[in-house]
């Protein structure tokens, strides 16, 4: 069963939204109140996805959640009775990954939860595509970098000096990187 | 009124580059401890995969079976695999429902071996002719492991077992055991020899539990050994990652090939613990094509394990899925003859072999059919393959096979 945190802590009631969610098979945890400890309990509770008002202070420690929470993110759902689709689009963009306008039917809720559940790791997935391109591109400029000075040094060509910091790498169980990183610093301690 | 649904998004990777990008850029990359999965691991930390926009995450498995699951749940995206075990997945050999493979490029030719324990040899049983009569003479028969049921290490010791008259499936017991576990099955005595890829079987011999009686190039000079394995929804789904890969890969290949002294600094970057953890002692000799038998006999081999071979080991021929689908049919494995040249052509990625070599300058063979003399002076050029299957003295074509349980 999935699990939700319903964060209430604002004066709209919630009490419809709660029984709709269960009547939809979720199992729901609220918490009132305590945004202090919202960190260890959403680390406690480990839920599936996270429900939050809109107006809720809670939110800048949701913040603080996804942040501290970031090797294994969670969806963060809103909820408001504000049907603006202005305000939703801004929300989603922030990366929000749903929206909930109180008042919704039990039978709709399932599908929008499921939705933003699988929006929620599509979002992570291209994350971490592109995390994985960031740090591709840093390595990349660094081992040019440590080969161009190598090759000042040992005044030898671009391949010589690729199977040079190769060789040197594998012969240490290595990576090419570390290598590169290492002839930068002594490079940098020799130019002082 | 809600709005669950949010507007379409352009794909954020879109604009990174042309469209030649790979789709996806982190690559899940398994492998077994095995010295032959060298390329893997030098193109995954040399920097050869980042040129082309890939990070290779390399996770090293402990059974092929381990590969297999993972690449169809598709935590694994591609890997160091054993042609038998692509086209039994491919053709749904094992009982389950056949799921459509790839075969991307060839990562190694030879380097497997085929040992027996240090008992045998003190009994004398330390040649083929010595071997035949064990097996006729002794009551209890010998117990010889393989890797995979229907893996390349079962088919060699098969094929050079019969070459001999011994009965792989009647004369001797064969069972499975993961390459790693090969030296501490010998040591306690479980099994009486097995068939591998090194360094298991040059440790068997520094660990004084065995010696080598064939070399794998011995049965079939350059035969086809490991592949890179994937799903054919993989290839269909992220052509550019495939090919990509392929050319990362032909490239680290290339590179370890190049020199000796690059062969010998591969051997000590693949010992580490993270790779084959295994003694550089136990790697670099073979690896180097040095070869010990552990009887006293010592040689430098004509066709060692290697990588590259000027694009020759890469090419993903037809002729050798097919090869592979022969043996599984001459045992029994396939209870029926497939439409062999349909399967190999669906299986082998010939073209997105060719596209990745040619935009290396890597020579591409013209045919997709290559031919070889095996030990038993049988020819295989890829023609006839069901005639091929059921021209061998010894097979197991009338019983039905069992098919042992993987571990």
């Amino acid at each position: 069963m999935l699990r939700v945190l319903l964060i209430d802590d604002t004066p709209r009631k919630v009490g419809r939204l709660r029984a709709a969610l269960m009547e939809a098979g979720f199992e729901v945890i609220e918490e009132s109140g305590l945004t202090i400890d919202l960190p260890e309990r959403v680390e406690a509770i480990r839920p599936d996805v996270v429900l939050i008002d809109t107006d809720s202070p809670g939110r800048d420690v949701m913040e603080q959640v996804v942040m501290v929470s970031r090797d294994q993110p969670r969806p963060i759902v809103m909820f408001t009775d504000d049907d603006n689709p202005d305000a939703m689009r801004k929300a989603i963009r922030a990366g929000v990954s749903a929206y909930i306008v109180e008042g919704i039917q039990a039978q709709r809720l399932k599908p929008i939860l499921d939705v933003a559940m699988a929006r929620f790791e599509s979002d992570q997935a291209i994350r971490a595509q592109l995390q994985a391109r960031d740090q591709q591109l840093i390595e990349r400029k660094r081992i040019e970098l440590a080969k161009g000075m190598l090759m000042k040094m040992k005044s030898c060509n671009e391949e010589d000096a690729y199977t040079l910091m190769r060789r040197q790498a594998m012969s240490r169980q290595q990576k090419l990187i570390q290598v590169a990183e290492q002839i930068i610093a002594m490079n940098e301690l020799l130019d002082r | 009124m809600t709005h669950p649904n949010t507007p379409p998004r352009p794909d954020l990777l879109a604009w990174v580059a042309g469209s030649d990008a790979p789709e996806k850029r982190v690559v899940n990359l398994g492998f077994m401890a095995l010295t032959d999965a060298a390329s893997l691991i030098v193109a995954a930390t040399q920097g050869f995969a980042q040129p082309y926009g890939l990070t290779l995450n390399l996770q090293r498995q402990t059974s092929w079976s381990n590969i297999r699951d993972k690449l169809i749940k598709g935590e694994l995206d591609a890997a160091h695999g054993l042609y038998g075990l692509i086209y039994a997945v491919h053709l749904g050999i094992g009982g389950s429902a056949p799921i459509d493979m790839a075969v991307l490029m060839g990562l190694a030719q030879n380097g497997q071996s085929i040992n027996l324990s240090s008992a045998l040899k003190t009994s004398g049983v330390t040649d083929p002719e010595a071997l035949s009569r064990c097996v006729r003479q002794s009551g209890a028969k010998l117990v010889l492991a393989q890797t995979f049921p229907t893996g390349t290490h079962a088919l060699w010791l098969y094929y050079w077992l019969a070459a001999y008259g011994i009965h792989p499936l009647k004369d001797v017991r064969t069972l499975v055991v993961p390459p790693s576990q090969m030296v501490a099955h010998l040591r306690a005595g479980r099994i009486d020899g097995f068939c591998a890829g090194e360094p298991w079987g040059a440790q068997a011999i520094r660990e004084d539990m065995g010696f080598t009686l064939a070399t794998s190039q011995s049965i079939w000079p350059d035969h086809p050994e490991k592949v890179l394995g994937c799903t054919r929804a993989f290839v269909e789904q992220y052509p550019n990652t495939a090919r990509a890969l392929v050319m990362a890969i032909l490239e680290a290949s290339r590179f370890i090939d190049e020199s000796q002294e690059n062969r010998r600094s591969t051997a000590q970057l693949i010992a580490g613990s993270h790779y084959v953890d295994a003694p550089v002692a136990a790697i670099e000799p073979r690896f180097l094509g040095q070869y010990e038998d552990g009887l006293g006999r010592a040689w430098q081999d004509e066709h060692p394990l290697r990588f590259f071979g000027n694009g020759e080991v890469n090419m993903p021929y037809h002729s050798d899925g097919l090869w592979f689908m022969t043996q599984l049919r001459r045992w029994g494995l396939l209870r029926e003859d497939p439409d062999y040249l349909a399967v190999a052509q669906k299986v082998q990625q010939t073209s997105l072999y060719r596209d990745a070599a040619t935009a290396l300058n890597i020579a591409v063979p013209d045919s997709v059919m290559r031919s070889a003399v095996l030990m038993d002076g049988s020819r295989w050029d890829g023609s006839d393959p069901a005639v091929y299957a059921r021209s061998f003295a010894l097979d197991g074509l009338t019983e039905t096979a069992a098919l042992s349980e993987p571990s």
